[in-house]
C-alpha cells in the first residue's frame, strides 16, 4: 500500500481536495481523477506539448508536475478557459483557419498560444513559431496555427 | 516519517532532510526529475522540493563583479537576463535554447547542472565562462571549477548529503559569449553545442571554447584555447578542431552518431570562432 | 549495439582458456557481477548491477554455452532483465583466443546486444559507454588475475630468490 499526500488545489477557480501517491503528476490526477480530459498524454516526458495548462499564471507542462507539490497552486485547463477573451478569440481563429485537425495538440496549442499573446501581444511569423515551439502538432504542418494565433492577436489588439 | 514530501524553508533544514531520509530526492523545477520519474529510471520514497528556500531564488550581482545565481533560477530568468553581457552572454544564450518556452517557465539551473545530463546546454557555457558551482553541505558551503565540477556521464562531483546551492559568474570581460547549438529539431537536446568566450587584450584575444554532447563532460582542451588565442592563423583554428575531435567520446544514440558528431566539431567550432572573431572586431 | 574489443594477456592460449572458463574467476572479473552460478553444464545465471549516474539497473541474467572450440573459441548467449522487466536484454557474444606467441594471448570479444524498455528507450547511447568500459574493466581484471597468477611461487615478490 502506498502512502497518499492530501493536497488542496484550485482547478479552473474550484477548490479541490485530493489524496494522491507522491510520484502523481497533475496530468494523471486532471485527467483520470477531475475527468478534464483537455490536457493530453503525449510523450509524458515534457516534449510534445499536449499536456500544456496554466499554473499560477504560468504555461507549464502538466506531465512534468506534481500534484503534491502543486499544493495551494491555481491551475487553468482548456476546460476552463472558455471564458477567457483571448482563449475565446484564438478558438474561432483555430477554427476559421483550419488550425486542427484531429484535435489531439489542441488544447496544448490554445493555452499555449494564450501564454505567448500574454507576453507578446503583436508576434511575428517568427515570433510564434519561436514562442510556440514546444507544441507539436502531426497533421496541420503548423501554418495554419501560426496564421491563426495571429489572426487572433490582431482582433485581441483591435 | 520517511515519505512523503518536504518543504523545507532553508539550505540548512534542506541539508537536515537529506541526511535523515538518505533515500529522498530534492526537487527543484521538476523537468528532469519527474521526467525521470515518468520514464521508470526513479522512484523516490520521499522528495525534498526546494521551491520554499529564498535565497535559491536570487540572481544577484556580486560584489567587484560577476553574479551569484541562486539553484532555483529558472532558465526563462537566465535567458531574459540583460545584465549578462560581455563573456557572460554565454550563458544568456545558452538558457534560451533550452527546450521551449513551457519548460523553460519549469526548469532551473541548480536542478539541471545537478543532473548532469550530457546533452544539456548549461554545462559547456558554464565552462566556457569559467563559471563555479556552489555546493552546500552540513559542514558548510565550498565552490568547484564547472571543469571540475563535471566528472562522468550524469555523474558530479556532489557527495551523498550534498546539495547545489548556487551558481557563481565571474565579473564579465568585454568581449563575446556565444552558444551555438546543433540538434534535429528546435528545442531538442544538442547533438553537438559549442560554448565560445572571446576576450580583445589590445590586438590578441583571449578564448576558451567547450564543446557540449560530446563525452560524457563537456570538453575543453587547453591547447585549443592557446591555439585560438593571441592571433590565430586558420591553421590553427583548423588544429584547434582536430584536437577538440580527437579528445571527443561521444555517444551513438538517436540524435547523431559518434561519428557525425566528432564531424561535427571542428565544423561548429570554426563557424562559432569566425562568428565571435567578428564581433569582438578582431577579424584577421 | 555491437560492443567490441581485445586485450593481450601474457599467458597460454590454454590458460587464458582454462581462465575464462571458470565462472568463480568470471564472477570476480566482469564489473558489477554479484554472483555467477553454474545450473547445467552450458548454462550460468548470473546477477550483474550496471550504473548510470544515480540509476542502479540490477540485471538477472541467464547465459547459454552455444559453441565452444578449445582452446580458441567460445559463443553464448545472454538473456535477462532488470527490475520486474523494466529493461530487457539480450546479447550474442563471440569470444574468440589467438595465440601470439606460446605465453601471449590476445583474447577477442564480441557482443550483439539488444536492450529494451526504461534503458533502450532513454539511456542506449549511454549504457553503451558504460558497457563498453565495462568491457575494458573486465580486461584489466582478468589480466591481472592471469598475469600475477602466472608467476611462479618461486619468481613472486617477497620470497626467497
Amino acid at each position: 500500500m502506498s502512502d497518499t499526500l492530501h493536497v488542496t488545489i484550485k482547478v479552473n477557480d474550484r477548490s479541490v481536495a485530493l489524496d494522491v501517491p507522491l510520484t502523481e503528476t497533475l496530468l494523471t490526477s486532471l485527467r483520470d481523477r477531475l475527468q478534464l480530459t483537455g490536457a493530453k498524454r503525449g510523450c509524458n516526458q515534457g516534449v510534445c506539448g499536449a499536456c500544456t495548462v496554466m499554473l499560477d499564471g504560468v504555461a507549464v507542462r502538466a506531465c512534468l508536475s506534481l500534484t503534491a507539490n502543486c499544493e495551494g497552486q491555481s491551475v487553468l485547463t482548456i476546460e476552463g478557459a472558455g471564458a477567457d477573451r483571448a482563449i475565446a478569440a484564438l478558438q474561432d481563429a483555430f477554427i476559421e483557419a483550419g488550425a486542427l485537425q484531429c484535435g489531439f495538440c489542441t488544447p496544448g496549442q490554445l493555452i499555449a498560444a494564450r501564454a505567448l499573446l500574454e507576453q507578446n501581444p503583436d508576434p511575428s511569423v517568427e515570433d510564434v513559431q519561436k514562442g510556440m515551439s514546444g507544441n507539436l502538432c502531426r497533421c496541420t504542418g503548423y501554418n495554419k496555427i501560426i496564421d491563426a494565433v495571429r489572426t487572433a492577436a490582431g482582433k485581441l489588439q483591435a | 516519517m520517511d515519505t512523503g514530501l518536504f518543504r523545507p524553508e532553508s539550505v540548512a533544514e534542506a541539508l537536515a532532510l537529506l541526511a535523515r531520509l538518505p533515500d529522498a530526492k530534492l526537487i527543484s523545477g521538476g523537468a528532469s526529475l519527474v521526467a525521470m520519474i515518468n520514464a521508470r529510471l526513479a522512484d523516490p520514497a520521499a522528495l525534498v522540493s526546494l521551491a520554499g528556500i529564498g535565497e535559491l531564488k536570487q540572481i544577484a550581482a556580486a560584489p567587484g563583479g560577476g553574479f551569484r545565481i541562486g539553484a532555483m533560477a529558472r532558465h526563462r530568468d537566465l535567458a531574459a537576463e540583460s545584465r549578462f553581457s560581455g563573456t557572460l552572454a554565454v550563458l544568456q544564450m545558452a538558457a534560451a535554447q533550452i527546450a521551449n518556452s513551457t519548460v523553460r517557465n519549469m526548469g532551473t539551473i541548480g536542478g539541471a547542472v545537478a543532473h548532469a545530463d550530457p546533452g544539456l546546454d548549461y554545462p559547456p557555457a558554464l565552462v566556457a565562462a569559467d563559471a563555479s558551482i556552489e555546493i552546500a553541505a552540513a559542514g558548510g558551503r565550498r565552490q568547484v571549477p564547472a571543469g571540475e565540477f563535471f566528472v562522468d556521464w550524469f555523474t558530479t562531483a556532489l557527495q551523498p548529503g550534498e546539495m547545489v546551492s548556487a551558481v557563481h559568474l565571474p565579473a564579465a570581460r568585454p568581449g563575446i559569449g556565444l552558444y551555438h547549438k546543433f540538434a534535429r529539431v528546435s528545442g531538442d537536446y544538442a547533438t553537438v553545442s559549442v560554448a565560445l568566450t572571446l576576450v580583445r587584450e589590445g590586438r590578441a584575444i583571449s578564448t576558451r571554447a567547450a564543446i557540449g554532447g560530446c563525452g560524457p563532460t563537456p570538453l575543453m582542451v587547453a591547447e585549443a584555447n592557446r591555439l585560438l588565442s593571441g592571433d590565430p592563423t586558420a591553421e590553427n583554428l583548423r588544429r584547434a578542431g582536430e584536437l577538440l575531435q580527437a579528445a571527443a567520446d561521444p555517444v551513438d544514440d538517436v540524435r547523431g552518431s559518434a561519428e557525425y558528431r566528432r564531424m561535427l566539431i571542428p565544423r561548429m567550432l570554426a563557424r562559432a570562432f569566425d562568428e565571435a572573431r567578428l564581433r569582438a572586431g578582431a577579424a584577421r | 549495439m555491437r560492443i567490441e574489443g581485445n586485450f593481450d594477456i601474457a599467458a597460454s592460449r590454454d590458460a587464458v582458456y582454462r581462465h575464462i572458463t571458470d565462472p568463480g574467476l568470471m564472477a570476480r572479473c566482469v564489473p558489477g557481477c554479484e554472483s555467477i552460478e553454474q545450473v547445467s553444464p552450458t548454462g550460468y545465471r548470473a546477477k550483474v548491477t550496471i550504473s548510470v549516474g544515480g540509476i542502479k539497473a540490477r540485471f538477472n541474467l541467464v547465459v547459454e554455452v552455444t559453441r565452444e572450440q578449445p582452446p580458441g573459441l567460445v559463443l553464448s548467449q545472454t538473456r535477462g532483465e532488470e527490475g520486474s522487466r523494466a529493461s530487457v536484454l539480450s546479447a550474442d557474444n563471440e569470444l574468440t583466443l589467438v595465440e601470439l606467441d606460446p605465453l601471449t594471448t590476445r583474447v577477442s570479444y564480441a557482443s550483439e546486444v539488444s536492450v529494451t524498455g526504461r534503458l533502450g528507450k532513454f539511456a542506449l547511447g549511454v549504457m553503451k559507454k558504460k558497457v563498453g568500459a565495462m568491457g575494458m574493466e573486465f580486461a584489466d581484471r582478468l589480466r591481472e588475475h592471469i598475469q600475477t597468477q602466472a608467476v611462479p611461487p618461486s619468481q613472486a615478490p617477497g620470497s626467497a630468490a
